[in-house]
Parts: C-alpha cells; sequence; structure tokens
C-alpha cells in the first residue's frame, strides 16, 4: 500500500472506532454510581433540589433519548456544556489541551533522548560495568512511582536550588517549556526505562543477525554498521513501542499535571470523573482516543521510512 | 462552669484575633499583589445558584450583603445596611441602606437592586439555599428603606440576611447579560460578576487560576479613614497538590495557601519565613449512623438500637484519634454543632470506656459484637487515618469493622438512597446561627436527619417552635434540649472540631478567616 493510501485508510478507521468509544464511554460514565447532580449538590441537597436539578439537565429522560440527543450534537461537532463548569465543553478543553499535549511531547522527546543513546551503550557493552549501571539506574527509575518522583525533583531542582519554578505553566512559549521541563522529566523518567529496556534488547538481537556479519565482513567501519544497519533495523520495535506508549503517557500526565499543578487535561480529566461531568468526560475520551490513533498512525509512518517492507 | 470557661477562651481567641488585626491595619502596606493558592477552583461565582464551598468562601470578595457576620461567627455587623429593626410582633424588619454605595462598574446600588436580588434568592424555584429566606412574604424598597415583610416572626432572618446567598446584585447588569433564560443570564454573569464587594474579577482561567482586582468604589474604609482594600490585586492559582503548595509556599512563590495537612503544621510553625494561622471554624468530623430499623437490603440494623449507637461511641477514644490525625489540633466534638456555633450547648461526651461499651452491647443483644461497614472517601488520608484507629477500638469490642473506599459522588448517591450503614462526614454551617445544622442533622422532615432515618417527634417539635421564637432565652433553652437529646440518642459517631489551617508568608498578613469558613481579603496587604 503506497503511503497516501494507508494515511487514507487510518483515518477511515478512526471514523468507526470514534463512534465505538463515544458509544461506550457513553454508558461506563452512567454506569458509575452517583450522577452530577449528586456531585453537584453534594450531601446537603433536598430530594427538591436534586429532581429539579436532574430535570433541568436533562438526566430525568430516559437513556437512549440522551443517547440519541448526544450522537445527534456530536455529529454535528457539538459537544455540549460542562455540567460542572458550566461553559461549552469545546472551550475547556481547548484551552487545557495545549499543556497535555506539550508536556507529552516534551516527555517523549526526554525519554528518548535519554534511552537511545544509553541503550546504544549498554547493548554495545553488554555484560560489563557501564551496562549493569545503566540497567540498574533505569531499573531505579521504573519502579519509583511518578508522584513521588516528581515531589523529589520539586524538592531538590525547584523549592531547593531554584532552578525551576515549583509547578504552574508559565506564559509564552518560553516560559510553557521552562515550567513543563520538570514534570516532563519526572514523565520521561519512567518512560524512558522502558524504551531503554526493549532498544537494548533489540540491539542485542540485530548484532547475531547474520546481515550484521555480512556487513563486517564486506569491511564496513563499525560505525557504520552500529549506526547504519544495527541502530536503524532495532529502532524499529521501539518506534511501535514509543507510538503505543502515548496512552499509557497520556495516563501518567493525570498524576504529574496534578503534583506539578499544569492546567493540562489529565487534570480536567480526573476532575470531571469525580463531578460525573458526563459531557466533559464523553468529549475528552474521544479527544484522548483521537489523538492515540493519531500517534499510531505516525508510528505506522515512521516505521515505513525506517523499513521500506512495511509499505508493501 | 466548663461553658463559661470555654466562652472566655473562645473571646479571648477572637480578642487576639481582632487585635492582631488591628494591629496589622496600622502598618498595611497600600498596593500591589498577593498570591493565594488554593486547592480547587470555584466553579459558579452566583450567590444564589452556587453550590459549592469553593464558591462560597471568595463570593464575599465580589459581593456584598445587607448585614454581615461579625468575625467570630457568632453574630452580624452592619454591611450594606447600616441599621435595622424588628417591628414589635416579629413579622417585618425595616433596614436602612448605607448611602451612596457603588458597584464596581460605577453604578449606584439602589433599593430596587435589594429588592430584586432578594426575591430572585428566595425564589424556591432558584437554587438550593432559598429556604433560609423563606419567612418572606414580601419586599418594598425605595428611597433607601428596605422594608420586609415576614409569614411569621423568624429569628433566624438577620443572620440569613448576613449570608451569602443573599447578597445584592446589579439588576440592570444581570438582566443586560446575554442568554434567554434566568439561569442562561446567570451563567453569563457569573463570568463576568459585577457586586459591590471589595474585589472585582479581573480574569479567571477555569481550574488554572483567577484573578481579582481592587474594586475603587468599594465603600468600607480602613482605619486610618481611607478605603479598602489595601491590595490592588488578588491572584488564587489552583494548585490540588498540598505538597506542591507548601513547597510554593517555602520557594516563595506564592504568599499564602488554603488547607495545610495537620501532620504539616509544626513543620510550617517553626519556619520563621512563615505564619502557620489556624482559624477557628465551625467544622466537625464525624461518622453518621444509619439508625433504621433494617437496611436497604431487608437485613435487621444493630444501630437501629440506641444502645448500640452509645457503645460505640464510648469504644472510641476520641483524643487517641485526634492526637494521630490531627496532631493534636483538634478538639472532641461535644454537640453535633462546632462549639463556634450561636447557641451551642455542648458538653462532654462518651468518655472512652470500652468496659461500657462491652456492657452496653450485650444488653442490647450483641455480646459478641457484630460487623458493620463505613463508607469513606478514597485517597482522604484523614479518614484513612480515622478509621484505621476506630478499627482498632473497635475490634476490642467486638465490632468488625470494614471500609469500603469510594468517591464522593458515590458515596453521596448511596448516602442519599440511604443504603449505608455508616459512612465519613464532615460539617461546616454556612450561616450564624444553628438554625442549618440542625436542620440537616436532627430534624427529620428535612433530609431524614442526614439520611439515618433517626427520629425524635421532641427535637422536630423543638426544632419547628424554635424557628418562629423571638424570645432569645426561650430559644436557646429549645436548643439545649434539641442537643441534650441528639447527643444522647447518638445518631453519630462524635469524633472532632478542627481549625481552618491557613498558612503565610511572614510579609503576608491581614487575612480573616470566619468560623464559616469565608475567606476575607479586604484589609490583607503584603508588606514590601
Amino acid at each position: 500500500m503506497s503511503r497516501a493510501g494507508l494515511v487514507a485508510a487510518r483515518l477511515l478507521q478512526i471514523v468507526p472506532t470514534f463512534l465505538a468509544i463515544g458509544a461506550v464511554v457513553f454508558v461506563l460514565a452512567r454506569l458509575l454510581p452517583g450522577d452530577p447532580v449528586s456531585a453537584m449538590l453534594g450531601d446537603r441537597a433536598t430530594e427538591e433540589a436534586v429532581t429539579r436539578l436532574r430535570a433541568q439537565l436533562g438526566l430525568d429522560q430516559p437513556l437512549w433519548t440522551q443517547f440519541l440527543l448526544f450522537a445527534g450534537r456530536m455529529l454535528h461537532g457539538d459537544f455540549g456544556t460542562s455540567i460542572a463548569l458550566r461553559v461549552p465543553v469545546t472551550a475547556v478543553i481547548a484551552e487545557r489541551l495545549p499543556a497535555t499535549l506539550v508536556l507529552t511531547a516534551l516527555a517523549t522527546v526526554l525519554a528518548v533522548g535519554l534511552a537511545v543513546p544509553l541503550a546504544f551503550v549498554a547493548a554495545t557493552q553488554a555484560g560489563r560495568w557501564p551496562d549493569t549501571l545503566i540497567r540498574a539506574a533505569f531499573q531505579v527509575g521504573l519502579s519509583s512511582p511518578i508522584f513521588y518522583v516528581g515531589l523529589l525533583l520539586l524538592t531538590v531542582f525547584a523549592a531547593g536550588l531554584r532552578w525551576f519554578p515549583v509547578g504552574g505553566y508559565g506564559d509564552g512559549v518560553a516560559g510553557h517549556l521552562y515550567h513543563l521541563l520538570l514534570p516532563a522529566l519526572t514523565l520521561a523518567l519512567s518512560f524512558s526505562a522502558v524504551i531503554m529496556r526493549n532498544l537494548r534488547a533489540a540491539i542485542l538481537e540485530v548484532l547475531q543477525a547474520e546481515f550484521v556479519d555480512f556487513a563486517r565482513s564486506k569491511g564496513l567501519s563499525r560505525r557504520v554498521v552500529l549506526f547504519r544497519h544495527v541502530l536503524r533495523n532495532a529502532l524499529l520495535s521501539t518506534v511501535t513501542l514509543v507510538g503505543l506508549q502515548v496512552g499509557t503517557l497520556l495516563g501518567g500526565a493525570v498524576i504529574t499535571e496534578s503534583v506539578f499543578a499544569v492546567p493540562g487535561v489529565g487534570r480536567l480529566m480526573v476532575d470531571s470523573i469525580f463531578a460525573r461531568d458526563y459531557p466533559v468526560i464523553q468529549a475528552l475520551t474521544l479527544v484522548l482516543a483521537v489523538i492515540v490513533s493519531l500517534a499510531f498512525l505516525v508510528t505506522d509512518l515512521v516505521q515505513m521510512w525506517l523499513d521500506p517492507r512495511v509499505a508493501r | 462552669m466548663r461553658r463559661t470557661l470555654l466562652r472566655t477562651g473562645l473571646a479571648a481567641l477572637i480578642t487576639a484575633g481582632i487585635l492582631a488585626l488591628s494591629h496589622a491595619t496600622h502598618a498595611a502596606t497600600r498596593g500591589g499583589k498577593m498570591i493565594y493558592a488554593r486547592y480547587a477552583d470555584s466553579l459558579f461565582l452566583d450567590p444564589v445558584l452556587n453550590d459549592a464551598n469553593t464558591d462560597i468562601w471568595v463570593l464575599t470578595n465580589l459581593y456584598d450583603t445587607l448585614l454581615a457576620p461579625t468575625k467570630d461567627g457568632l453574630g452580624v455587623q452592619p454591611g450594606l445596611a447600616t441599621k435595622w429593626d424588628t417591628a414589635a410582633d416579629g413579622k417585618a424588619l425595616t433596614l436602612t441602606l448605607r448611602p451612596g454605595v457603588k458597584f464596581a462598574d460605577g453604578s449606584p446600588l439602589t433599593a430596587g437592586d435589594v429588592k430584586w436580588s432578594l426575591d430572585r434568592a428566595r425564589d424556591p424555584k432558584a437554587g438550593a439555599w432559598s429556604g433560609s429566606l423563606a419567612s418572606i412574604a414580601g419586599i418594598e424598597a425605595s428611597d433607601g428603606v428596605v422594608k420586609i415583610a415576614l409569614e411569621h416572626p423568624d429569628p433566624t432572618i438577620i443572620p440569613a440576611l448576613a449570608t451569602f446567598n443573599a447578597a445584592i446584585l446589579p439588576q440592570k447588569l444581570f438582566e443586560a447579560a446575554p442568554g434567554e433564560t434566568p439561569e442562561d443570564k446567570a451563567r453569563a454573569f457569573a463570568e463576568h460578576p459585577v457586586g459591590s464587594g471589595p474585589f472585582v474579577l479581573a480574569t479567571w482561567q477555569r481550574g488554572v487560576s483567577m484573578t481579582l482586582r481592587r474594586n475603587p468604589h468599594y465603600w468600607k474604609p480602613a482605619d486610618d479613614g481611607k478605603p479598602l482594600p489595601y491590595l490592588d490585586e488578588l491572584e488564587f492559582p489552583i494548585i490540588p497538590d498540598d505538597a506542591t503548595r507548601l513547597l510554593k509556599l517555602k520557594a516563595g512563590e506564592i504568599d499564602g495557601t488554603e488547607f495545610v495537612p495537620y501532620a504539616r503544621v509544626k513543620e510550617l510553625q517553626a519556619d520563621p519565613a512563615l505564619r502557620m494561622e489556624l482559624w477557628p471554624s465551625t467544622r466537625v468530623t464525624y461518622l453518621t449512623m444509619f439508625a433504621g430499623a433494617t437496611y436497604k437490603d431487608g437485613k435487621p440494623n444493630p444501630m437501629a438500637n440506641p444502645k448500640v449507637r452509645q457503645a460505640l461511641n464510648y469504644a472510641v477514644n476520641k483524643d487517641a484519634v485526634i492526637g494521630i490525625t490531627t496532631l493534636g489540633l483538634g478538639k472532641p466534638m461535644r454537640s453535633f454543632m462546632s462549639a463556634t456555633t450561636p447557641l451551642f450547648a455542648g458538653q462532654d461526651l462518651y468518655k472512652y470506656d470500652p468496659a461500657k461499651a462491652r456492657a452496653l452491647l450485650a444488653e442490647a443483644g450483641f455480646p459478641n459484637g457484630f460487623e458493620t461497614s463505613v463508607l469513606a472517601l478514597s485517597g482522604n488520608a484523614d479518614e484513612a487515618n480515622n478509621l484505621a484507629i476506630i478499627q482498632q477500638m473497635w475490634g476490642q469490642v467486638g465490632v468488625k469493622l470494614r471500609i469500603d473506599l469510594v468517591d464522593n459522588a458515590t458515596r453521596t448517591a448511596r448516602y442519599r438512597a440511604e443504603d449505608f450503614a455508616m459512612r465519613t462526614s464532615l460539617w461546616t454551617n454556612d450561616i450564624s446561627d444553628p438554625s442549618q445544622v440542625t436542620s440537616y442533622a436532627a430534624y427529620y422532615p428535612n433530609i431524614h436527619s442526614q439520611h439515618s432515618q433517626w427520629r425524635d417527634e421532641r427535637v422536630d417539635a423543638l426544632f419547628v417552635k424554635s424557628q418562629q421564637e423571638t424570645d432569645p432565652a426561650a430559644r436557646a433553652a429549645q436548643y439545649k434540649e434539641i442537643q441534650d437529646r441528639y447527643c444522647a440518642a447518638a445518631p453519630i459517631v462524635f469524633l472532632y472540631e478542627t481549625p481552618y489551617p491557613v498558612a503565610f508568608r511572614k510579609q503576608a498578613q491581614g487575612f480573616v478567616q470566619i468560623p464559616l469558613g469565608n475567606n476575607l481579603f479586604e484589609a490583607a496587604f503584603v508588606d514590601k
């Protein structure tokens, strides 16, 4: 399949995925005990107040009526109004999405930047002390809870050394990047451990391959063999891994955004689930699903570039 | 004697607070900005339609009420009204409006705005709070005088006029807001609210930060005769994580913050750059017990027997719970309302006595105890601590407690469905009067005594009577009897009262949090 064909096919696939996820999340949100009214009015509400608000929000309608309304609006690109925040859902998400996207992108860059060279060193020095040291360090990174690493980084580099601000989002592009560096690093530490282990194993495997022996026997320099043949082939599985991990990374952003007070969609999702804010939960799940689908598409394209056989 | 001591102690504390405040105002710096980090953002800045403390506690900075709660939370003082008289038969109120008051946009606040705002606030179709103004029969307003006719004498109407939902809004601006329905207009207005309070909303990025700007038309003068507020700007960044808020405070990136975890209070008290403030509050923490004869699934409920409920209270060492969870900052609950509530008439309750608890359980037919469960908020460290201790203490008298961790909406839904054995609970008053807390906790017809199904018809009758009782001594006696009867019947496991823990950098001063929770920034300032 040509590259353009693949892109078109993938984009078409997103549509049914989108509809299925829409239906599933609609039902799942309503399966949670409680409803927006119990979350909004809290413990003090009288029966009267509850009934009135349920009617106002249309929650007293049969479920299928609510679903048809939701589906109809969604097809027109209208995600409705947030129940808790009382503003259009699209406005809230548009306001919050950039922070999360920048955070996850920065985390990915940092994780890859950290993991690839070190995996390369670990694999080429397999069994020797640099390998042991690198693997041990990443093991610590992988097994530390995100919120703990976050607080540690904040305490040392922000509150202690004052190199970074203690959380927040800042103003302007430079401000955003400066504020997001520590939270991105927090996310990157556990992510890079996953990439490092995978890539190290892949490099070791590729090193055993016959084409490597062939390349060496051709008299190619060690440098050329390692970078052009070994790394390029080993990276294939890593690229897939990075693509697949985008969802996980977005999940990790939920915790990181809370610790670092980053106004992203992760925090919005948590708040919305606690508030049973159905319109926000639905819209946000769909948006995240689209982002993950697009990440998979990009992964495929990068794979095609690394290994033209994938396209065939 | 104990009560006198307590009152004296309370009075001393309040006087000290007020002295500290007035001392602070002498050295007040004008201008500048204060950054006060909050744990959660406001949702809806409409006094009538809001539902949450995150709204209520900051509304006072934007809007004024005719009367205002005093700083000790026990009485009222002049607000937009300078004078108020109750008719001899108790069925009418006449309030004189402060002349020359303007809204933040410079337009005059008129008697018409007062009538319109109160009519909107008491409309039973609008908002959960209208009940506090339900005794109003009609309002007439002209020439700076507001006459309120009452259906019946109502001792709660004065404090009700000092409560957030009775705030005065500019009718013209509200009606000019875009939208078809009153709800739409309220939504649009609350995005850019204009009131007559010390500040006006400048910018608001939801869930991120809110900035208030000084209202140049604010009517209240400082001690030096010049107008309040001192600050030009007040910023509320939203930082949900406790540890991050405190790191920011220590790093000097913010001037103050709320909800300091009890475990961190001593550390902040020892920090020379900071000042820990513990404001007397109406906050009480307890466990609500379901007291109906049978559970939702039809099984018999041991807690329907008052002896069992008393036994469970005797089996809790409140001092130990207070020591571990609040690190000694709390005080044992002595009634279902806090000691800072007007007409509080508490006493020492259920001194730890496991032998007595066992005896009571045996008398009730549970010599070997029983199994029960409690709904608690997952992720809430205080509740987890309380329940871990209680679980052990009850285990010693044979009661096995299962802890079910859920989120707030789930707990509320099961609570409202009266489908629970016990739940963790927390209460703060919104009004300087015992009627609100009593109507929820003890008066069955409202919400079945906090959905416990506990009912004492004498308490219900006393409450109804107290709602029209104009003789203060008689009303106090009614409240004494209500509290005595409630505490003896023990539909809750009494735990503790705690202050509001807020922390500031040394140079940030003048903040006040009243027992109802309202955050007052009108006299706050930051020394350069």
